[in-house]
């Protein structure tokens, strides 16, 4: 009897306290540095090495080069990079193989759109999803800077 | 208005008797709409949540969108249902929780049908609706439907003797089963309402009152989780939507009940709070009421069907009959 009074007043106090619900969308969700999101990309890092294409499993990284416009200059730069957010998974082995950081993971994550066309995102739009960039990358360039 | 009754029924009255019932029924329906909100308002917010806030401002067309769902769904009946039985059973329940709001009396002023016997006549009724709970149950051809009719008629019906037992105190110390008689004895200030003086009887209808209900903690016959939902589980769109209604349209006239027969109807706690209506008092009293309802649907868990038997026959009930007994002693004394 002394425990449902007791749990009667639990039930009323917590009527006054903070709610531990998020209020999402209405307030954006602070998502921690690691997270996997969206990806960015830096065209003029890219060295067109096509790993992240090999490595990507469900193969969703498209990607053409072009030989350097300077001709003084050896290798390729990128030309055109797609990415098809209907198959990625945001799964981070694209940054994490990627030896120059030029792919990298931001902490945003929404993609919710009314056509499947929107989903194919092109260099210029992952170029520009610049916020929230993932500050310590899994990356295959060597720890502790270049040497 | 009375007098209209004794009148002979010319088509005049018949339609200014309509659109009393019409109103009543429209501030019945405006009642549920919003007790569910408040129900799932309160219930979140003891939940360290937030209700529904999304549809509407503040989430006040919540249960308008439910209800708008509920109408536009399909109307399915099993195969092997009993069709007519099927059809009647939200109908009988629903029918008994409307006719008695007719006897209960809002305020000083405002028109109901002065039953001397309002009291008697709400019991009665109450029992009715019972019968529409088996009926549904066992029309649905399912046998989760029909352990939880058969559970809750057996509930419904065990309960229903220690609530007009808990009452009997407080007719015997009014001396009229009229609910008009039974509040203006209580005028005065709150240590004349028979709260105090009946407080056994007045936890014991409390008790009951929730119990008939089919409430927290004595839902086992919609048991949400378990018996995965009783007696309707078969029913959908708007005759789920008929036993949703009969349920809080009950809340409605027990919270009602609680308030004239317990705590004053409409008379003010101090003599010289008069000057506020008595219909926000008894407005007041009913809120608190309705939100005790809702706090104890928040907080306990629910009972098992033998304790809950058990409880109703071997505690209410002797606790009922000693209320009377010591009512009884009572008034010898005094008098």
């Amino acid at each position: 009897m002394k425990g449902l009074i007791k749990g009667l007043g639990v039930t009323l106090k917590s009527m006054t306290q903070k709610k531990v619900t998020y209020a999402y969308p209405d307030v954006p969700i602070e998502m921690p540095d690691r997270f996997r999101g969206i990806q960015h990309f830096d065209p003029e890092k890219c060295i067109v090495c096509n790993q992240c294409a090999r490595i990507c499993p469900t193969e969703c990284i498209t990607l053409t080069g072009k030989a350097n416009p300077d001709p003084e200059k050896k290798g390729k730069v990128i030309d055109t990079y797609d990415i098809n957010f209907e198959i990625c998974i945001l799964c981070d082995l694209c940054t994490e193989v990627c030896p120059t950081e030029a792919i990298v993971m931001t902490n945003n994550f929404e993609l919710s759109t009314y056509s499947r066309d929107d989903l194919f995102k092109n260099l210029q739009w992952l170029n520009d999803n610049n916020q929230h960039i993932r500050k310590e990358n899994n990356s295959a360039m060597p720890k502790g800077g270049a040497k | 208005m009375m007098h209209l009754l004794e009148e002979s029924l010319t088509w005049t009255n018949f339609f200014i008797f309509l659109f009393w019932g019409v109103v009543m029924l429209l501030l019945i329906l405006g009642f549920v709409t919003y007790a569910i909100y408040f129900e799932r308002k309160v219930i979140g917010w003891m939940q360290l949540r937030i209700g529904p806030n999304r549809v509407g401002p503040l989430g006040l067309l919540q249960s308008v969108a439910d209800v708008t769902k509920l109408l536009i769904k399909e109307d399915t009946i099993p195969r092997k249902a009993e069709r007519e039985l099927f059809i009647l059973a939200p109908v009988i329940t629903f029918i008994p929780s409307f006719v008695i709001i007719a006897t209960i009396p809002f305020s000083d002023k405002l028109f109901n049908a002065n039953l001397n016997v309002g009291l008697l006549y709400y019991v009665a009724l109450s029992g009715i609706s019972t019968i529409g709970i088996i009926l549904g149950g066992w029309a649905s051809n399912n046998k989760y439907a029909l352990l939880g009719g058969m559970r809750s008629a057996a509930q419904m019906i065990s309960y229903e003797v220690p609530l007009v037992i808990s009452v009997i105190g407080v007719i015997m110390l009014t001396g009229s089963l009229n609910l008009h008689t039974i509040v203006d004895q209580q005028a005065g200030g709150f240590w004349h309402w028979y709260f105090l003086p009946q407080i056994i009887g007045f936890i014991i209808f409390v008790i009951a009152g929730v119990s008939e209900l089919n409430r927290t903690p004595f839902d086992l016959p919609e048991a949400e989780s378990e018996l995965v939902a009783g007696y309707h589980v078969e029913y959908s769109g708007f005759r789920f939507a008929f036993f949703m209604l009969a349920e809080y349209v009950y809340v409605f006239a027990v919270a009602s009940l609680i308030t004239l027969l317990f705590l004053g109807g409409w008379h003010a706690p101090f003599g010289f709070l008069d000057f506020i209506p008595g219909l926000i008092w008894f407005l007041l009293k009913f809120s608190f009421i309705v939100f005790f309802l809702f706090w104890l649907r928040a907080t306990l868990p629910r009972v098992r069907v033998d304790q809950l038997m058990g409880f109703g026959w071997k505690v209410l009930l002797p606790l009922a009959l000693l209320n009377i007994f010591v009512t009884a002693i009572y008034m010898s004394i005094i008098s």
